[in-house]
């Protein structure tokens, strides 16, 4: 990371007094955390599955090591096809979504926005729902038609966002925000109006909406991994000028900033990251609001800290969120990261002293 | 916000609609929190069926039972070819229909797991549930080892499931039925799955003659009476948003009730949806409640829904109950359903004996 000296208003902000070393301390804990939210989501579900079976499975599988454990074919499906794909996923999406809304909120300056402000949310369930009910689809939706239609469907949108707001110059920001908007909303009706006459496929569109990880698989994630995190690393690595866009199109180009073509590039990678996201594993919410700003909180606005770390808590909340659904019995993984993740965020809230603008 | 149409689907299982419709529900509310929808509620439906005659207990012809005949490929009702290697041991059953027919060939003791809207026969009560609000927990699936799942078509299962449980190599059977042909064919394929395909020719035999013979019987009392009175058989009402279900044009309940020689009015056959407006031109002479314990529409009920006021039915205080279960499950009960509803249409109408399409392990 360079290492020019940080404008003082962002490094000062947050719990700054007390963040100085804290942020690797933090981004271990965190990985730590990952690591163990993994394992357990991998070991716990609704068939009971030893942990060292599911150890044997693994080595067995991955490596080719061949402990001489005996387990049923059942048992390896499980662990292998099943849990550790979905954990895997539920990772990879919460870091990517964690990242982009990290991005979308900088770029945009505004704190309410999430990886789908520009309307990719819309776009992309559109895409599936298309998918879903033009009678193509219904044959070839083994093949991750949907999941094609949704990633096509979220860049369309996102696109057309681009082409008609623009994505720099001077105040240009607000006039991106509501387009994104004004485009939206014109997919969200489409939307409607294809759920209205959807008759038996309205379950699998609504599936979509909620969001979730059920239909996670090793080929759905070697498509869409390299995508979220290719994004997430080119986003860290452009931190720096996240920071400066933070500060306002001048003071950014004072710093040197090209801001046109930053704000740009970060654009298309955050919505690069979306659609990933959202391609693999539907409409999932919270991850992508909350998580920045729970960061930012623990270690200060600095894009540079803010991004690796959403991309690590987002993905321990989603894992372990996913884990709780789907004890719950598969119950819309947004709810549950909604119902259990908002209150943590409130008392983090309540408890900063010093609060910090975006 | 309006909330979606609830997903009736094009088959007729009015189990299938309820839990559909239950499941989308569901999801509404908890997603948006805005609109509590329920079944219009009031006292338990008095039963209004007396049988006539006693059913006596008719001992099948005895079939020779034809040689296994595995590994056999079969084609499921979405048309894809399901091979099986040998006789399944272990099978899973994912709709209500789908359980009392494998229950109902002898094949009962192989259900390893059910959907949790199986509740007959008795045994079927016990089984673990590996459907719970019409989400599918394709790991405790795989857990239990299965050698065929059989799931329902037309949205009844969920489509990513039976594509995920495909992936993983467990031979999955789809069926839907729509008309009662679509029924009979299904009682049969998934006899032939269960490696029961004489039993299943002999129980579809049977029913259809059942069906027929009470059919023949209505009908001569239809014509005694000299008039076909415009008939509604109430599937479903939202008291919220006033939607009201009936029977979808082609399925198998239209089918059963214009057997019944009278005038049906029908719903959208893939809504099941009626217009209030329609409902009100047709102006049904009667209406028959389909109740079961998720719906629980009386007279006085029915006579208090927005623009009910003036269909004949309810000016005369025409309207009946009836169980509704074993009419909308596209399974092996529907001579019992079929019987109960030609008794509710016509009270003093003498059958013919039917023999019990019965799961052979479950009392009655």
């Amino acid at each position: 990371m360079a290492t020019r000296t940080v404008p003082a208003e962002i490094r000062s902000v947050g719990l700054a007094g007390r963040i100085r070393g804290r942020p690797v301390v933090i981004g271990v804990i965190g990985l730590v955390a990952l690591a163990v939210a993994l394992v357990a989501a991998v070991t716990i579900g609704s068939t009971q599955i030893g942990p060292t079976d599911t150890i044997g499975v693994i080595l067995r599988r991955a490596l080719g090591l061949d402990l001489g454990g005996h387990w049923t074919a059942a048992t390896e499906t499980i662990v292998w096809e099943l849990r550790l794909p979905r954990a895997l996923t539920a990772a990879v999406v919460g870091a990517g979504l964690a990242v982009a809304g990290a991005t979308f909120q900088g770029i945009v300056r505004n704190p309410l926005a999430d990886p789908y402000v520009l309307g990719t949310s819309s776009g992309a369930a559109l895409g599936a729902a298309l998918a879903i009910l033009l009678p193509i689809g219904l044959t070839v939706f083994t093949f991750g038609l949907v999941n094609l239609w949704a990633f096509v469907g979220a860049l369309a949108a996102a696109l057309l966002v681009f082409r008609l707001g623009g994505s720099g110059g001077a105040g240009g920001m607000t006039r991106l925000l509501l387009t994104g908007y004004a485009v939206g909303s014109i997919l969200a009706a489409l939307l409607t109006m294809a759920m209205y006459v959807s008759g038996t496929n309205l379950r699998a569109i609504f599936s979509f909406l909620l969001g979730g990880l059920a239909g996670a698989s090793w080929e759905r994630l070697a498509l869409a991994a390299p995508l979220i995190l290719g994004a997430c690393l080119l986003i860290g690595l452009r931190a720096r000028s996240l920071d400066g866009l933070l500060l306002g199109d001048a003071a950014a180009s004072h710093l040197g900033v090209d801001v046109g073509r930053e704000r740009g590039i970060l654009l298309v990678l955050a919505t690069m990251a979306t659609a990933a996201a959202v391609a693999i594993t539907g409409l999932i919410g919270f991850v992508g609001l909350v998580v920045p700003h729970v960061v930012r909180l623990l270690v200060g606005a600095s894009a540079r800290r803010v991004v690796p770390i959403s991309a690590i808590v987002g993905a321990v909340l989603l894992v372990l969120a996913d884990l709780v659904a789907r004890l719950l019995g598969d119950v819309p993984v947004g709810v549950v990261m909604a119902i259990l993740g908002a209150p943590f965020f409130l008392v983090l809230l309540r408890q900063t002293r010093t609060g910090y603008e975006l | 916000m309006s909330s979606p149409s609830p997903s009736a689907r094009s088959a007729g299982a009015r189990a299938r609609a309820r839990s559909r419709v239950a499941a989308s529900l569901a999801a509404v509310a908890l997603v948006l929190s805005a609109c509590s929808i329920t079944s219009s509620s009031g006292g338990p439906a008095s039963p209004s069926v007396s049988l006539a005659t006693v059913a006596p207990v008719t001992t099948p012809a005895p079939t020779p039972t034809p040689v296994a005949a595995f590994p056999v490929t079969l084609t499921d009702d979405e048309g894809t070819a399901v091979t099986l290697a040998a006789e399944p041991q272990k099978i899973v059953s994912l709709t209500p229909a789908v359980t009392e027919t494998l229950f109902a060939v002898g094949a009962g003791d192989r259900v390893v797991a059910s959907d949790d809207a199986s509740d007959y026969p008795a045994a079927a009560k016990t089984l673990p549930h590996v459907v719970d609000f019409g989400t599918v927990d394709v790991e405790k699936i795989v857990s239990l080892d299965p050698d065929l799942v059989i799931a329902g078509g037309a949205g009844f299962t969920a489509a990513d499931a039976i594509t995920r449980l495909r992936s993983l190599k467990i031979p999955v059977l789809v069926v839907s039925s729509t008309t009662l042909d679509d029924i009979y064919t299904d009682l049969g394929l998934v006899g032939a799955a269960a490696g029961e395909g004489a039993a299943a020719t002999t129980l579809v035999d049977t029913l259809r003659s059942d069906m027929t013979a009470i059919g023949t019987a209505a009908q001569a009392a239809s014509q005694q009476a000299g008039t076909k009175p415009r008939v509604f058989y109430d599937v479903g009402y939202i008291d919220t948003t006033g939607q009201i279900y009936g029977p979808a044009k082609g399925s198998f309940l239209d089918e059963m009730l214009e057997m019944l020689g009278v005038d049906v009015i029908t719903g959208d056959p893939v809504t099941y949806e009626v217009p209030l407006e329609t409902l009100i031109e047709r102006d049904p002479q009667v209406i028959i409640l389909g109740t079961n314990a998720f719906y629980t529409p009386t007279p006085a009920t029915v006579a208090k829904r927005t623009g009910w006021s003036t269909l004949s039915a309810v000016k005369t205080g025409d309207i009946r109950s009836v169980a509704d279960t074993e009419i909308t499950r596209p399974g092996p009960r529907l001579a019992t359903g079929m019987r109960n509803l030609a008794l509710t249409m016509y009270p003093n109408l003498v059958l013919p004996s039917v023999a019990p399409s019965d799961a052979p392990t479950a009392s009655p």
